[in-house]
């Protein structure tokens, strides 16, 4: 319709603890991107832990046998979703950037709240 | 809607769940020329809806579409 961007910003605030919670925002993230927005998943709280190097692997949002996270995070990143990492929450669970899986950037509260408020949505999980 | 005879390409999306067709499908379509038709086939039922929702976003053409049992076929046009 319109020629102008739209963005969406997701956040995602569920760690390695609620694995049934981890891969919603990398699957409606595919899906906008692939529907020609500008997409990013901001990881707050304890959505860092889903991004340590070797996790994704190891979880799966359905219990019984489902798909690895991994697959839903390939996928977002292929369809161009931008990942971004709070500073602070990344303290908060003893993580640096170099343990977490590449193409993560980092973002500050100020720098988030510039990205919200240019966007047309936020979600929050 | 009516359902076009010609078609320049086909993607078969059958047993794909949501969202791998709308993904494919825009893959596929930034490949395409403008003015060239797309018949996409899938069996995610959640597909008419996502459908028509990708084709309102992107601003792509969605010249048509049928349902027979499970299938549906989506005919798209580049419009863009």
């Amino acid at each position: 319709m319109s020629e102008d961007v739209r963005r969406v910003l997701y956040i995602q605030t569920n760690g390695v603890d609620e694995p049934e919670r981890s891969a919603t925002p990398f699957h409606l993230a595919s899906a906008a991107a692939s529907m020609d927005m500008e997409v990013g998943i901001y990881f707050t709280v304890n959505g860092p832990t889903l991004l340590k190097r070797g996790v994704a692997e190891t979880i799966s949002p359905k219990r019984n046998g489902g798909a690895p996270l991994t697959r839903f995070i390939n996928q977002a990143r292929e369809c161009g979703v931008k990942f971004y990492v709070c500073t602070a929450s990344l303290d908060l669970n003893d993580l640096k950037l170099e343990e977490l899986i590449d193409g993560v950037e980092l973002l500050g509260a100020a720098a988030f709240n510039d990205m919200a408020v240019e966007a047309d949505q936020v979600i929050s999980f | 809607m009516a359902v076009l005879d010609h078609v320049d390409q086909t993607l078969d999306c059958q047993g794909l769940l949501c969202p791998i067709p709308v993904v494919k499908t825009n893959k596929k379509i930034k490949e395409m020329a403008i003015g060239q038709t797309l018949l996409m086939l899938a069996t995610d039922p959640g597909s008419m809806p996502d459908m028509t929702a990708w084709a309102k976003q992107t601003g792509q053409e969605l010249v048509g579409s049928e349902q027979q049992g499970k299938l549906f076929k989506f005919y798209i046009r580049k419009a863009k």
